[in-house]
């Protein structure tokens, strides 16, 4: 295993000293602390460093001598300089014979964070810790990767766009793991240490969707009391999710397509220009061609997000991984519930592979769910199913009344979700969620 | 291993019972308490600001199988900071969550639960400190190093696999 990134923090102030230091060690750095330019000196040469913040003003040897008899003993050691605004002149000097940058007391939590980062990573060793590449595995969704052709042929895709800073487009049906795919591409790039952003952008009404995205500023509009970063800005160095794009109303696809292209943003209601860099993954259920062909979506927009494209098979096309990933929600389920379920009978699972599935592997999930919440005994029936045993109509439970009642509200309106949402009396993002919860999905 | 949380001075009614019953695992069982802090002590007037590595000191030595979390509405900074959300000792089981910087933009119902859930996020990550946790590349595990009010709303009021079989280790 390879050693963390070692940091040593040199102030003669004792309190700046031991709360960089905690700081630091937050971040999962090994940190050690110096209180004189003779100190440090001594630390470096005895455990090595990579990493030093130095207080330019210390009594004895100052920021500037310090860091001269740094790069004699230690050339490849980065160094970042301490300064009150007073000094920021000394700090420029420091610049000149090689500091690393300086940074101005009191920080910027988000500054000093990013430039510690920045600096850590021409160590590269942070990458390689073995830690971090195992959460990452454990974040990476298993239930995605159970072993089918029609899979194997999705991961290679992943694996062949991910290093690069690529657009992604994935296409699919409602309820296909295209939000897991998206936080894969996420997980194997070079970007993985940056946030992962996600914004579903079919819940929203316009404008509320813009100052998602885009953020605003106080007094943008009615409402807005104070300043908020939108998405965007939250996915820097990292990568925005953007799903269900083809529902994306055309004024906002054009403010999208200009950040995409332009790297740079302006918050509603604001004036400032703020620099972006961010991985675009955006999703659908929706065929976007015949979109822009119908000119309902702007093709310069389709162009530009549509570099790369991944597929997503739906799981009655590899109903093969059907067994794994009801394993996979069985024992996920199970251990939440606190039930000792030990497996499926034989008739469940000829019940869940002849089943079309036609919300996909969300629909599995939740009726994996609703079984172990059903099942007195140590084996999921074919009867805890409500597409096998008996009727649907034995179920009376409040949840089932309220899935069938939106099913039919919903097909009456031919799935128009706005319309739909009138006629059951509730607003359209509760309607979205419900539908999500019951693994609906608009054909 | 229980948690107590800490009512340091005003805390709106309930709200502790509220961030109480949301925390995750490893987390059993805990209860409520207060405790009288000088802030005085930790106020900082030029800044106007008070000094978190000061008031953590106020916060006793936890007893065994327990974690102490103290709750307060003060503006925090850390010596050299601008700001900080909350403070922990790391692998001490104490720690300190503000929600003076976690308020979301706008009133009504939804900005309360917004707050509520931001706040029970960041006890859970000030928790997890203090369980001898460092941040977590994982972007929704409670354990993710957010730096503005919206990031926090990003992550769950949970640990992801990784980070909850760190604690488990530790327990
Ligand atoms: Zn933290
Ligand atoms: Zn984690």
């Amino acid at each position: 295993m390879t050693m963390p990134v070692r940091i040593l923090v040199v102030d003669d102030e004792q309190h700046i000293r031991n709360s960089l230091a905690t700081w630091f060690r937050e971040e999962g750095y090994d940190v050690g602390v110096a209180a004189s330019g003779k100190d440090a000196l001594a630390a470096v040469a005895r455990e090595g460093t990579n990493i030093l913040l130095v207080d330019i003003k210390m009594p004895g040897m100052d920021g500037l001598e310090l860091q001269r008899k740094v790069r004699e003993l230690a050339p490849d050691a980065t160094i970042i300089i301490m300064t009150a605004y007073a000094s920021v002149e000394t700090a420029v000097q420091a610049l000149k014979e090689g500091a690393y940058d300086y940074i101005v007391k009191p920080f910027d939590p988000e500054a000093v964070s990013r430039l510690v980062r920045k600096a850590a990573e021409r160590y590269s060793l942070l990458a390689e810790n073995r830690a971090l590449r195992e959460r990452i595995a454990g974040a990476s969704p298993a239930l995605i990767t159970s072993g089918s052709p029609a899979m194997a042929k999705v991961i290679e895709l992943v694996d062949q766009v991910a290093p690069t800073d690529t657009n992604v487009l994935i296409t699919g049906e409602s309820g296909t793991g295209k939000e897991l795919v998206a936080h894969l591409i996420h997980a194997k790039s070079t970007r993985r240490f940056g946030p992962f952003v996600v914004e579903n952008c079919g819940a929203l009404a316009e404008g509320v969707l813009e100052s998602e995205l885009f953020g605003h500023e106080r007094g943008a509009f009615t409402g807005a009391v104070g300043r908020h970063r939108g998405k965007i800005e939250m996915a820097n160095e990292g990568t925005l999710f953007l799903d269900e794009i083809g529902d994306v109303p055309p004024k906002v696809q054009v403010d999208l397509l200009r950040v995409v292209q332009e790297r740079e943003l302006k918050r509603v209601g604001g004036s400032e220009t703020i620099k972006v860099d961010f991985r675009l993954v955006t999703a659908t259920h929706r065929d976007l061609e015949a979109e822009v062909a119908a000119g309902r979506f702007r093709d310069d927009f389709y162009f530009r997000i549509n570099v790369f494209q991944i597929p997503l098979p739906p799981l009655r096309e590899r109903s093969g991984d059907v067994p794994a990933l009801a394993e996979h929600f069985l024992q996920q389920f199970a251990t939440q519930m606190n039930r000792r379920i030990s497996g499926f009978s034989q008739d469940a699972m000829a019940a869940l592979m002849t089943y079309p599935w036609p919300g996909n592997v969300r629909e599995l999930a939740n009726a994996i769910e609703r079984a172990v919440v059903l099942c007195r005994g140590d084996r999921i029936e074919a009867s805890h199913f409500p597409f096998a045993g008996p009727p649907a109509s034995a179920d009376h439970s409040l949840a089932a009344i309220e899935e069938a009642h939106i099913r039919q509200m919903l097909a009456a309106c031919s799935y128009n979700v706005a319309q739909a949402a009138r006629e059951l009396d509730i607003d359209r993002v509760t309607l979205y969620n419900k539908m999500k919860k019951f693994g609906i999905e608009r054909p | 291993m229980n948690v107590r949380l800490l009512a340091l001075g005003d805390v709106p009614p309930r709200l502790a019972e509220t961030v109480l019953a949301e925390l995750p695992r490893p987390y059993v069982g805990g209860e409520i308490g207060r405790l009288a802090v000088s802030l005085e002590r930790c106020y900082d007037r030029t800044r106007a600001q008070v000094d978190a590595a000061c008031l953590i000191e106020q916060v006793p030595q936890p007893e065994p199988g327990w974690l102490l979390l103290g709750l307060t509405g003060v503006d925090l900074f850390m010596p050299a900071l601008t700001y900080v959300f909350g403070i922990s000792h790391l692998g001490g089981r104490r720690g300190i969550v503000s929600w003076f910087r976690l308020h979301p933009d706008g009133k009504g119902p939804d900005a309360a639960s917004v707050l509520v859930r931001r706040i029970t996020t960041e006890v859970v990550h000030e928790s997890g400190h203090a369980m001898g946790l460092v941040h977590c590349v994982v972007p929704d595990c409670a354990m993710h190093r957010s730096l503005w009010p919206e990031g926090v709303d990003l992550k769950r009021p949970d640990y992801c696999p990784a980070c909850l079989a760190t604690l488990n280790a530790s327990l």
